[in-house]
């Protein structure tokens, strides 16, 4: 009975606020939707976004995806149905896209097949996403495979140590850059040492992996010496591995998503100060003198451009132009061009298959 | 409480005299004005809040209704449903190997999950009676443990001890099956399912105002409404009146003659199929199957949406299900939204959401925890 009562009010509620706040989007121009993580999944999306908002004010509306996105999938898919409830939204950039980003694409697209999707660091099977997104981003974790290994080989590593978890290994790219390293390994006559770590999504959380990560890598550098190249597929994981690296003298050639401020600020206690935000040389530069501070130079490298920041940057940049129909996702040398000039750095594109496109894309590593 | 003279009530007592007979419903009007403050500030596109709640309603409905039985058997909330889950995943991927698409597709995965859920459901029985009282908790990490086994037999086995030989599920490697599976064959198979008759979607002008568009997923609501209809009728039959009876006091029932451990077992095994269909409905509405995660999504949020609906660990009906998904859900819509709007900054949106989320979940244990003491004081 007083169920019933509860439910009648709630009811009458919900009428009485719409009659009384029906919301009219009345804008004249367009909207782009951008999801990131916040700043305690990877700060340099949500850094990018806030760049975008920058320099296009008014343009972009601006949601984040849940911390805990493998158990909140719900809240993911309304986040971006959410952005596609506003008609004047035409594109919609997605970093990273975390599961649960295919389903939502195609709901949207049920009711808005005009909204254009661009989906950056994809954790989906990428067979399966670039059937759906307009434009996907990626560093190529294919091409990382080998280079990151080489790398390690030339900063002096005699051992190549890859931390992962069972999750991570069900990725098909993260599984095909493991096994590609493990070749690259053996023909440069390095030892491949695959170490599992705690999922940093399963019970014990975030702080198990990264103390998980403090622990191993002493035991590790004491078992295999110090000329071992450190590297794990998880994001949480960057920090505490390069600070581990930093006490026992081993060798991290390039992180998980390969960025001057994924880690490094942390693990050196860097401060990042207001001239610094989205001043990658300059980060860079302080880091490099960071490490030399502590005679670790030479055994740290990684991108000069943030991968993060410019799947965000750059991917409102390509979903603005298509709007505008300035541009054809599917070109990839005009994507390229535009993604070049976005971060003033050479790279070299690749795309995934003929069926989408999905563009995987290098840069050249700096050593601090 | 007499105190130098002056009888000091506690709050609890203060409580029960100014809400009376209303202390049943604290929890759902508590989250209720939490859910209109969150609309009226977040400034929300009511037909977006409207539609989504729609689909919601008939996602999480069913999932949530399979946690009522083992409540009535005196075994608390069931957090083993994600080992039902699990077999209804399992059985989708088999579903999705083979090709059976549309609804017979869905029938077939229910079917192919009935056997497994029954198994797992009678281990987990099992386990949950040589726990007597710690139930919950119990349940809980023999949730973590089916999913190292889950994840053992997906990522390792398949591939090699189980032959397999699908391009599309497996990993380019042969072993272990993708993170994601497309379920496009069996998308909306249900929600659609009666769309011979009417595609549910109500859109309309309302003079200036729009209304819509809105989808109601028909099928779903359908079969929702007969697992309503079922377990009402389930608890009126001897084995219903058993179950209460061994919720009730297991000991009485013992020396009734109820066989209080065959009861407590059938239990699980109802709400383990129960979960497993119900996870079946849940993933033909999302369309995608995370097939290491989707599982881990459901136990905690359909069981908070059963207490949001004014549920206890020890009483639980349909009304409160609907109530607790139509209030949890709505909540978890607004809430990240009506932080950004509050704030301004949209991370904070998340965090709020969090904090409101989780803060009310614990509130309603608490709150729970507190009309469990009303009676015994009063």
């Amino acid at each position: 009975m007083l169920r019933k009562k509860v439910f009648f009010w709630v009811s009458v509620f919900m009428i009485f606020v719409m009659m009384t706040c029906a919301v009219f989007a009345a804008a004249p121009t367009f909207k782009i939707g951008v999801v990131t993580g916040t700043v305690s999944q990877n700060e340099d999306e949500y850094r990018g976004a806030e760049a975008a908002i920058r320099k296009y004010p008014g343009l972009i509306k601006h949601v984040t995806y849940p911390d805990n996105f493998m158990q909140e999938q719900e809240t993911t898919i309304a986040q971006i149905t959410g952005l596609a409830a506003d008609r004047s939204v035409k594109a919609i950039v997605v970093n990273q896209a975390i599961p649960g980003t295919v389903a939502a694409i195609r709901k949207v697209k049920e009711t808005r097949p005009d909204i254009i999707f661009i989906a950056g660091e994809p954790h989906e099977d990428p067979p399966m996403l670039e059937r759906y997104a307009d434009a996907a981003l990626i560093s190529n974790n294919r091409a990382r495979g080998k280079s990151i290994v080489q790398l390690a080989k030339k900063m002096g590593a005699k051992k190549f140590l890859h931390y992962s978890f069972p999750r991570h290994m069900s990725y098909q790219q993260l599984a095909e850059r493991r096994d590609i390293m493990r070749q690259e390994c053996a023909k440069l006559g390095l030892e491949f040492i695959f170490v599992t770590a705690p999922d940093p999504m399963g019970e014990g959380g975030i702080p198990a992996a990264q103390q998980f990560i403090l622990e191993d890598v002493p035991r590790q550098v004491a078992k295999h010496g110090k000329d071992i190249a450190l590297f794990s597929t998880n994001c949480a994981m960057q920090e505490p591995l390069i600070a581990a690296a930093l006490k026992t003298g081993a060798i991290v050639p390039e992180q998980c998503c390969p960025s001057p401020t994924h880690g490094y600020p942390g693990a050196l206690g860097l401060e990042i100060t207001q001239d610094m935000k989205g001043n990658f040389p300059k980060i860079a530069q302080e880091i490099s003198k960071e490490i030399a501070k502590k005679g670790a130079a030479g055994r740290f490298a990684t991108w000069p451009v943030a991968t993060g920041y410019l799947n965000t940057t750059a991917g409102v940049e390509l979903a603005k132009l298509a709007v505008e129909k300035k541009i054809k996702l599917s070109d990839i040398k005009a994507v390229q061009q535009t993604v070049e000039k976005n971060t003033g750095h050479k790279m070299q594109f690749e795309r995934l298959s003929n069926k989408g496109n999905y563009y995987m894309y290098l840069v050249d590593s700096i050593v601090f | 409480m007499k105190r130098g003279g002056v009888e000091v009530r506690s709050f609890g007592y203060f409580l029960q005299l100014r809400t009376g007979v209303f202390s049943r419903s604290m929890v759902p009007a508590f989250f209720a004005v939490l859910c209109i403050i969150g609309v009226v500030v977040a400034k929300l596109d009511l037909n977006y809040l409207i539609n989504e709640i729609f689909t919601r309603l008939g996602r999480n409905t069913f999932l949530v209704l399979s946690l009522l039985i083992p409540v009535v058997a005196g075994l608390g909330l069931n957090f083993g449903i994600v080992i039902g889950a699990m077999a209804g995943q399992i059985a989708l991927v088999i579903v999705t190997h083979y090709r059976i698409e549309g609804l017979t597709g869905l029938a077939v995965a229910m079917l192919i999950a009935l056997p497994l859920a029954v198994l797992f459901g009678w281990l987990t029985g099992l386990v949950l009676n040589k726990a007597k009282g710690r139930e919950m908790v119990t349940g809980m990490i023999l949730g973590f443990f089916a999913n190292g086994l889950y994840q053992l037999i997906f990522l390792v086995l398949v591939g090699t001890v189980i032959p397999m030989n699908n391009p599309t599920l497996l990993l380019p490697s042969g072993i272990g099956i993708r993170n994601t599976v497309d379920l496009i064959g069996v998308a909306n198979a249900l929600d659609r399912a009666l769309d011979g008759i009417w595609d549910g979607l109500i859109m309309f002008d309302l003079g200036p105002i729009p209304v819509g568009p809105w989808r109601i997923p028909l099928g779903t609501w359908l079969v929702t409404g007969l697992l309503c209809g079922g377990i009402s009728f389930l608890m009126k039959t001897r084995l219903g009146q058993q179950m209460r009876a061994v919720g009730e006091d297991g000991h009485i029932a013992s020396v009734a003659g109820i066989p209080v451990n065959r009861i407590r077992i059938t239990a699980i095994v109802y709400s383990t199929v129960l979960a497993a269909w119900g996870q079946l409905i849940f993933l033909q509405n999302i369309g995608t199957l995370n097939t290491y995660n989707s599982h881990e999504q459901i136990g905690m949020f359909s069981i908070a949406a059963l207490l949001v609906g004014g549920a206890s660990t020890r009483k639980a009906g349909i009304g409160n299900a609907i109530l607790g998904v139509f209030l949890f859900h709505t909540l978890f819509v607004v809430s990240p939204l009506a932080g950004q709007a509050v704030f301004g900054i949209p991370q904070i949106g998340e965090y709020f959401r969090v904090f409101l989320a989780y803060g009310v979940i614990a509130v309603a244990l608490v709150l729970h925890a507190w009309q469990n003491r009303l009676p015994a004081k009063g």
